[in-house]
């Protein structure tokens, strides 16, 4: 009965120490992660504003893909819609956001946050990943939703990480959707 | 102090080509070179302090609970190492992705806490943990120069400055193996490269064995 409690003393001491040491770190860490989590999503939001001003927020809470967007003006004149975007991809989820001009045709796009696989999915978070949907979302030219809607050196790039291309895709299609449905 | 345990880790017991410990994070994060590299020095620095804690502690812990004292001791320093990361360097944190919290079940880890820091003093104990860190960190950088080189016809540095880090290799980037940098690509790499190990080792020792046969002859 003796080492019964010693065992459960230890393990106890052990945790609590442990428990500690974390949340001392956790205090120091903590607003330096939200200090840049809120810059990585304010820079974003800069980066795919294709050079227009970015209006005021409206929250989105009845769209699977949509959380928020933001009126892009020029001289006063709505010339687009700047979408937060979620969705899912083979490691979790994954945020985006896009620009569109007001016909939902996609300007510019990025993925700020997901837990992809370094080297196969993670390669989304380049730039040039998002070419082949930029320009895309009219009725003639829509955004490509397969791989057989792609060129075949695009369809050969995102072989091997299809869950991500298929969680980017619904996203920036449901975005140009839900922006041709605002007007 | 034992400059043997500092060295065994390297090559004579490396944790990935002899003990075949840690075949996960292996496999999955030998894409690309910086992904194997950074990988390698959280393995390197939970392993240093692991091994450290728990060789101070080991006759204080009771035998029947060790193992659960040991994943504690692992995870707070797994989760230090992850804030600290988070906080400070984002783009390594961002890199690794999912795989740094997975560096609690490495069985390296755990596998050099049981087999070794729970018997030994803390200097070896240090020593372990650094050869086999670097070992280990040198297994994943070997794979993935193979399998970034075949597979995307690239190798993938730290970005200093105004270079990317990427640096290219004509005809294999335009031609790339693509299987390599797939889990089944990894895989038959690892079979070959593992092969070719025991075929050393095996040469090594006909070599010893026949030496110490002529040395008895003579």
């Amino acid at each position: 009965m003796r080492s019964f409690f010693k065992t459960a003393i230890v393990l106890c001491a052990i945790c609590a120490v442990a428990a500690v040491v974390l949340a001392l770190v956790n205090k120091v860490t903590f607003p330096e992660i939200q200090k840049y989590e809120e810059s990585v999503v304010l820079g974003a939001l800069e980066e795919v504003s294709a050079g227009y001003k970015i209006g005021l927020k409206a929250d989105v809470s009845d769209n699977e893909y949509v959380s928020y967007y933001y009126d892009l003006k020029e001289d006063g004149n709505i010339k687009g819609y700047l979408l937060g975007l979620k969705t899912k991809g083979y490691g979790g989820d994954m945020t985006l956001v896009a620009s569109y001009d007001i016909k939902g045709v996609l300007l510019s796009a990025k993925l700020v946050s997901d837990s992809e696989t370094p080297g196969l999915g993670k390669k989304a978070e380049n730039p040039a990943y998002m070419n082949k949907y930029i320009g895309r979302g009219s009725e003639e030219s829509p955004i490509p939703v397969s791989k057989n809607m792609l060129s075949s050196a695009d369809s050969a790039a995102v072989s091997g990480a299809s869950m991500t291309f298929n969680g980017i895709s619904r996203a920036l299609a449901a975005g140009s959707d839900y922006v041709k449905g605002v007007k | 102090m034992n400059t043997k345990e500092l060295t065994k880790g390297i090559f004579k017991e490396n944790p990935t080509f002899v003990i075949m410990l840690g075949m996960c994070p292996t496999l999955a994060v030998t894409t690309q070179v910086i992904n194997a590299v950074s990988m390698g020095a959280g393995v390197l620095f939970v392993l240093l302090f692991s091994n450290i804690f728990i060789s101070l502690l080991k006759n204080y812990i009771p035998g029947s609970v060790r193992i659960p004292c040991y994943v504690v001791v692992i995870a707070s320093f797994v989760t230090i190492v992850e804030m600290v990361f988070h906080a400070y360097v984002p783009a390594v944190y961002n890199a690794l992705g999912v795989y740094l919290p997975l560096i609690v079940v490495n069985c390296i880890i755990l596998g050099r806490a049981e087999a070794f820091a729970s018997k030994n003093g803390v200097l070896d104990s240090a020593f372990d943990a650094i050869g086999m860190g670097i070992g280990f960190t040198l297994a994943l950088t070997f794979i993935a120069l193979i399998r970034e080189v075949l597979g995307s016809g690239t190798i993938t540095l730290m970005p200093i400055g105004s270079w990317d880090g990427v640096v290219t290799i004509p005809l294999l980037n335009k031609w790339p193996v693509r299987v390599m940098t797939l889990a089944s690509g990894a895989l038959l790499l690892m079979g070959y490269l593992k092969a070719f190990f025991n075929w050393k080792t095996m040469r090594s020792e006909k070599k010893r064995k026949s030496a110490l046969k002529e040395g008895a002859a003579a």
